[in-house]
C-alpha cells in the first residue's frame, strides 16, 4: 500500500459528511414530532376512525304487535320468515354442491347456477340469498342436515301473518314497504331495510303501538367486510298488542252473509260506540302484501274496477234512499212540522211543484200517521212533510245527527259525504236552490251522500235516544303504552252531552222502525223472534223512475243499492246492525235477511255470554 | 483468504447487533401483520436474514479496495442488465423491475445502488480539491446517469430517488460550488415539469396530489395513506398491543407486511415503539455515518458515506411517507420490511461499512 495513503487528509469530507448525517438526524426527529401529533394529540380522532372502520351496525326487526279480537283471537301474528343463503367460501366442488343444493330444495340446478353467477362479483364469504319467504316445515331438511351442507345458512325474521286469510282485512289493512319519500319524511325515526310498515286500517292508525322497536348487533368486521366477531347486541322489543272491539265470529258472519255481493255490513255497540264487525266487500287478503305481489298480480289488484282494497264502510259513499226518513221524521218532529198523529193521504202519487210523484207502492197506503209512514216507508208523506221544513231545515237536522261529516272512527280516510243545501248549492254550483230538488232530498235521494258507517253511527243516535257514541275500533293495548283513539274535541263532547231532538221524537221514530220491522213493514226481513229488532230499509234508485220504467219495459233490469239499519233490542238496545249491498234491489229483500243473520247470531251466540 | 483474527476483532459487532436487533423487531411484526396469510412470511424473512448474513461475512472477506478496482465491470453488467430488464422482463405490479434467473427473481436495480456507491468511490478516489469541477461533474452525472433513466423507465420511482440521493449524496461529499447546485436546482425544476406534463403515469401523479389532501381520492391511492395515518393515530402512546391492532389485524392497512410495516408498530407498539425504532435506527445510523472518521482513505469514506446514506435515506423517506408527509412511492423500512431483495442491498451496504471500518489500519 503506498505510504501517503495512511496520512491523506479526509477531515474536509469527513466534515461534509457528518453535516449531511446531521440534517438527515434532524429530519428524522422532526418526523418524530408529527408522530406525537398524531399519536398523541390526535389520538382520540384516529381512534374513533380506526373504531367506525372496524365495526358495523346491522338492525334486526322487531316483532310487531299482535292484533286480536275483543275476546282475544288473534287477527294479525307473526309467523317467521326462512331465509336460505349459499356461502361460496364453504363449498369445495361447486358443481356437486349446486347439485346436491338443488335436489334438497327442490331447485332447477341451471335457476340455482344463473342465481349464483348474478352474485358472482360478493365476496365468497357473503351469502347469496337463493330462496326466501320459507316455512319452518320448507327449511326443515336443511336444519337437520347442516353438516352434510355447510355452504347454506339459514336465517330467520319476524313476518307478519294474518292467520284468518282475508279476515277483516279492511279494519287491519295491510303492511308495505317504506318507500323512500317516507323515510326521508321522518328523518328521526331509524330506518331498516325492507321495513314493512302499516299502509292502512289498524295496522296504520296504531302502527307506533304495533311497529315494537328494532333491535341492533354491533359486529367486527375485517376490510373485506367480513364479519370477525359480534361485539354487542340489542334486541328487538316486539310492539304492543292492540285489542279490537270487533268480534270475530260476527265479523265472520258479516262477511259470509253477504254472500259474495258487493257491499258492506256495519255491527256496533250503541251505547259505546265499538264497532263489532265491520265488512266491505270484495276484499283482500292482506297476508298477499307480505310474501309480495307479482306485478300482474298487483295490477290486477289495483285496477280492478270493483276496488277491492277500498273499504267501502268509511269511503263509500251512497244515497241513503229510504233510511233519509228517520233524519225528516226526527227533523219534523224535533222541530214541530208534525207531530206522531200528523196524517198524510197516500194514493200512490201526487202532484208537487208542478212534477207528478209518486209512491214506491203504486197503489198507494191511504191515510197515514209518522209511524205508519216509517213502517211503509211511504214517499207521498215524506214529500209533504220535506215541502214543509224546506232544504235548509232538512240539512239541518242531517247536519245535527251527524251526516255530511266524518264519525271520527279511528281508521285513516274516512269519507264525509254531503248533505246539500241552499247555501251549499248557491256556494259550489253558483245556481240557486229549487224547491223541487227539496222532494228528492226527502226520500234520501238527489246530491245527499253518506257512507254506511255514518248511517251506523245515526241509527246508534236514534238508539240510544239521542245520546251520541263515537264509533270506534280500539278497546286496549298494553299499560304504559300511550295510545287509543284522539279524544273528541270540546265541540263534540258539548254535542254528546246535549240529544239533538227530544226523546219523544225518538220514541215515535223508534215505534216506526219497530212495526217496521214487527209489524209486516218493509223491515219484516230482518224480523227475529224475540229480540224486538228496529230497523228501517232503503233503497237509492240509480237512475230516475222514468227512465227505469222505460229501461224494464226494455227487459233490462236496473237494480237499486239495497239498505237497511237497525238495532236490538227496542229498549236499552245493544247492537246496531247496518248493512249496503250494491245492486242489491230493495233494501226490505235483499239487506234486511242479511241483517237478521248478524242480530241473529248476537242473540244466540254472543248477547248471553 | 482467510481473515486475520485481528480484523475481527476490529469488525464493529456494535454496529452489527443493532443490525440484527432491527432484523428482529421487523419478523416481530411481520409475523403480527402476516400470521393470518399463507406462506409464513416471518420464516421467509428469517432465512432471508440468515442468507443476507452471509452475503454479509463474503463481502467483508474480501478488501473492499478490490470491489472499488473491479467497480466499472460491476457497473457495465449492471446497465446491460438493467437494459435487459427493460427488454425482457414482464409487468409485475406496474413496473418492469424484476428479472426471472430461473427459480429467482431478483431487481437489478438493487443491484445497481450497491454498484453506483462502488463507482463513486472509485470515480472521487484520487479527486483531492475541495470542490468539483465542472469537468468532472459532467462525467460523474453521464456516469450515474445512465442507469437512472434505464431504472426510471421500469418505471421504479422509488429505486429511482433512492438513486438520486446517493448520486446527489457522493456530489455533496466531493464538493458542489453555490453556482452549481444553482443550476441543479434549477435542472431539476425544469425536468420535473416537463417530467410531470409527459412523464409521469397516471398512478404516479395522483400520489403525488393525495400527498397534499389524501381525502382527494381516498378509495384509490389516498387509501393506503389514509389507513396508514388511521392505525398509527389509532395506536395513542402505548399501542394496541402485539397482534391487536385492528387495521393491521383486520386488514385495512396495505402492504403491512412490506412498505407500511412502521404503521403496524405505530398502531400496535404506540408512540413508545416509534419513539424506540427511530432512536435505535439514530444510533444504528449515527454509527454507520460517523465511521468516516475511521475510513483509512477517501473511497472508503465515499462507500461508509454512500452506504449509509442509502440506509437513512430509505428509512427517512419510508416513516414520512407512511404519514402522508412524503408520496408514496415504494420505499421500504430497511431491514425492518419483508423482502429478500432490500434485505439482501441493506446488508450489503452494511457490510461494504463494516469492511471498510475493520481495515482502518493500512499496513493489512
Amino acid at each position: 500500500m503506498p505510504e501517503e495513503n495512511i496520512y491523506e487528509d479526509l477531515s474536509l469530507v469527513c466534515r461534509r459528511a457528518n453535516t449531511v448525517f446531521w440534517v438527515i438526524s434532524a429530519l428524522i426527529f422532526l418526523a418524530l414530532s408529527y408522530y406525537w401529533k398524531i399519536q398523541i394529540v390526535d389520538h382520540k380522532k384516529f381512534s374513533g376512525l380506526a373504531e367506525a372502520n372496524r365495526t358495523r351496525q346491522r338492525a334486526l326487526a322487531a316483532p310487531r304487535g299482535l292484533i286480536r279480537d275483543r275476546k282475544g283471537e288473534i287477527l294479525a301474528d307473526n309467523g317467521a320468515s326462512f331465509k336460505v343463503s349459499l356461502i361460496r367460501e364453504n363449498i369445495k366442488d361447486m358443481e356437486a354442491s349446486l347439485a346436491a343444493v338443488g335436489r334438497l330444495l327442490e331447485i332447477d340446478v341451471e335457476t340455482l347456477r344463473s342465481r349464483v353467477e348474478q352474485y358472482k362479483d360478493l365476496q365468497q364469504f357473503e351469502p347469496i340469498v337463493i330462496e326466501d319467504g320459507l316455512s319452518s316445515v320448507d327449511v326443515a331438511p336443511i336444519e337437520s342436515r347442516r353438516l352434510e351442507f355447510p355452504e347454506l345458512v339459514v336465517d330467520v325474521e319476524p313476518q307478519r301473518f294474518y292467520p284468518k286469510g282475508a279476515l277483516a282485512a279492511h279494519v287491519l289493512g295491510y303492511l308495505q314497504e317504506r318507500t323512500p319519500e317516507e323515510i326521508r319524511a321522518e328523518p328521526d325515526r331509524a330506518a331498516r331495510a325492507g321495513e314493512m310498515v302499516g299502509k292502512t286500517g289498524v295496522e296504520r292508525e296504531y302502527d307506533n303501538i304495533l311497529k315494537g322497536e328494532d333491535g341492533k348487533i354491533i359486529e367486527v368486521v375485517d376490510s373485506l367486510g367480513r364479519v370477525r366477531a359480534e361485539k354487542a347486541r340489542q334486541n328487538p322489543v316486539q310492539g304492543g298488542d292492540v285489542v279490537l272491539t270487533l268480534d270475530y265470529r260476527l265479523q265472520a258472519m258479516a262477511e259470509e252473509a253477504l254472500e259474495g255481493r258487493e257491499g258492506v255490513v256495519v255491527a256496533l255497540d250503541p251505547r259505546s260506540g265499538e264497532i263489532l264487525a265491520l265488512a266491505s266487500f270484495p276484499t283482500f287478503d292482506p297476508n298477499r302484501f307480505i310474501t309480495r305481489f307479482t306485478p300482474t298480480e298487483w295490477l290486477q289488484l289495483t285496477n280492478d274496477p270493483l276496488s277491492p282494497l277500498e273499504n267501502r264502510a268509511i269511503r263509500g259513499l251512497y244515497a241513503p234512499g229510504s233510511i233519509f226518513k228517520l233524519v225528516m221524521s226526527l227533523g219534523g218532529l224535533g222541530f214541530g212540522y208534525v207531530t206522531p198523529d200528523t196524517s198524510v193521504y197516500c194514493s200512490g202519487s201526487t202532484k208537487i211543484y208542478g212534477a207528478v210523484r209518486h209512491c214506491w207502492f203504486a197503489p198507494g197506503h191511504g191515510s197515514m200517521n209518522l209511524t205508519d209512514a216509517i213502517k211503509n216507508s211511504c214517499n207521498i208523506y215524506f214529500y209533504t212533510l220535506g215541502r214543509r221544513m224546506g232544504i235548509d231545515m232538512i240539512a239541518m237536522a242531517a247536519g245535527r245527527l251527524g251526516l255530511g261529516k266524518k264519525t271520527g272512527v279511528d281508521l285513516a280516510g274516512e269519507k264525509e259525504g254531503l248533505v246539500p243545501s241552499s247555501e251549499w248549492k248557491t256556494r259550489t254550483l253558483k245556481t240557486p236552490w229549487y224547491p223541487g230538488e227539496t222532494i228528492s232530498v226527502a226520500i234520501g235521494q238527489g246530491q245527499l251522500q253518506v257512507t254506511p258507517l255514518q248511517i251506523a253511527a245515526l241509527t246508534a243516535l236514534v238508539a240510544n235516544r239521542g245520546s251520541r257514541a263515537r264509533p270506534h275500533l280500539f278497546k286496549s293495548a298494553p299499560a304504559g303504552v300511550k295510545a287509543g283513539p284522539a279524544d273528541d274535541d270540546g265541540a263534540g263532547a258539548a254535542a254528546a252531552a246535549e240529544p239533538p231532538f227530544k226523546p219523544s221524537a225518538f220514541e215515535s221514530v223508534i215505534a216506526g222502525m219497530w212495526r217496521s220491522v214487527n209489524d209486516g213493514g218493509t223491515g219484516k226481513g230482518a224480523f227475529v223472534e224475540g229480540m224486538d229488532v228496529c230497523g228501517k230499509t232503503g233503497s237509492t234508485q240509480l237512475v230516475s223512475r222514468e227512465s227505469a220504467e222505460r229501461l224494464s219495459r226494455a227487459g233490462r233490469e236496473i237494480k237499486a243499492h239495497s239498505w237497511f239499519s237497525g238495532f236490538a233490542p227496542r229498549d236499552n238496545p245493544r247492537i246496531v246492525v247496518t248493512v249496503l249491498v250494491e245492486y242489491g234491489g230493495g233494501g226490505g229483500a235483499t239487506a234486511a235477511p242479511v241483517a237478521r243473520r248478524i242480530f241473529e247470531l248476537f242473540n244466540k251466540e254472543i248477547q248471553g255470554k | 483468504m482467510m481473515i486475520d483474527r485481528r480484523l475481527i476483532q476490529e469488525v464493529d459487532w456494535v454496529l452489527l447487533g443493532l443490525v440484527l436487533l432491527h432484523s428482529l423487531i421487523g419478523v416481530f411484526f411481520i409475523y403480527s401483520s402476516s400470521h393470518f396469510l399463507a406462506g409464513d412470511y416471518y420464516v421467509r424473512q428469517l432465512v432471508w436474514i440468515g442468507a443476507s448474513l452471509i452475503a454479509l461475512v463474503l463481502v467483508l472477506v474480501i478488501d473492499y479496495k478490490f470491489f472499488v478496482s473491479l467497480s466499472l465491470y460491476f457497473y457495465g453488467l449492471t446497465v446491460a442488465l438493467l437494459a435487459a430488464t427493460l427488454v425482457f422482463a414482464r409487468f409485475i405490479a406496474g413496473t418492469k423491475s424484476w428479472i426471472t434467473l430461473g427459480l429467482m427473481q431478483f431487481q437489478p436495480s438493487e443491484m445497481a445502488k450497491i454498484v453506483m456507491i462502488l463507482v463513486f468511490a472509485r470515480l472521487f478516489a484520487e479527486y483531492k480539491s475541495a470542490y468539483l469541477t465542472t469537468q468532472h461533474t459532467l462525467f460523474a452525472l453521464l456516469l450515474s446517469g445512465a442507469p437512472l433513466i434505464l431504472i426510471i423507465l421500469q418505471p421504479d420511482l422509488g429505486t429511482a430517488m433512492t438513486f438520486l440521493a446517493i448520486i446527489g449524496g457522493a456530489f455533496i461529499l466531493a464538493g458542489l460550488r453555490r453556482k452549481a447546485i444553482f443550476f441543479f436546482l434549477l435542472a431539476a425544476l425544469v425536468l420535473g415539469i416537463g417530467a410531470w406534463s409527459v412523464g409521469l403515469k397516471d398512478y404516479q401523479k395522483k400520489r403525488l396530489t393525495t400527498l397534499v389532501n389524501p381525502f382527494h381520492d381516498p378509495r384509490g391511492s389516498g387509501y393506503q395513506v389514509i389507513q396508514s395515518k388511521i392505525a398509527i393515530g389509532a395506536g395513542g402512546l402505548s399501542g394496541k398491543g402485539f397482534m391487536k391492532g385492528s387495521q393491521s389485524q383486520l386488514r385495512f392497512l396495505p402492504a403491512r407486511h412490506t412498505d407500511f410495516i412502521f404503521s403496524v408498530i405505530g398502531e400496535e407498539a404506540g408512540f413508545l415503539g416509534v419513539l424506540a425504532v427511530i432512536v435505535l435506527y439514530f444510533f444504528m445510523l449515527a454509527r454507520m455515518f460517523l465511521s468516516v472518521a475511521k475510513a483509512r482513505d477517501r473511497a472508503g469514506v465515499y462507500i461508509i458515506f454512500t452506504a449509509s446514506l442509502l440506509i437513512a435515506f430509505q428509512f427517512l423517506v419510508n416513516i414520512l411517507m407512511i404519514i402522508g408527509l412524503f408520496p408514496v412511492v415504494g420505499i421500504t423500512l430497511p431491514f425492518i420490511s419483508y423482502g429478500g431483495s432490500s434485505l439482501l442491498t441493506s446488508y450489503i451496504a452494511c457490510g461494504l461499512v463494516l469492511n471498510v471500518k475493520m481495515r482502518r489500519f493500512a499496513n493489512v
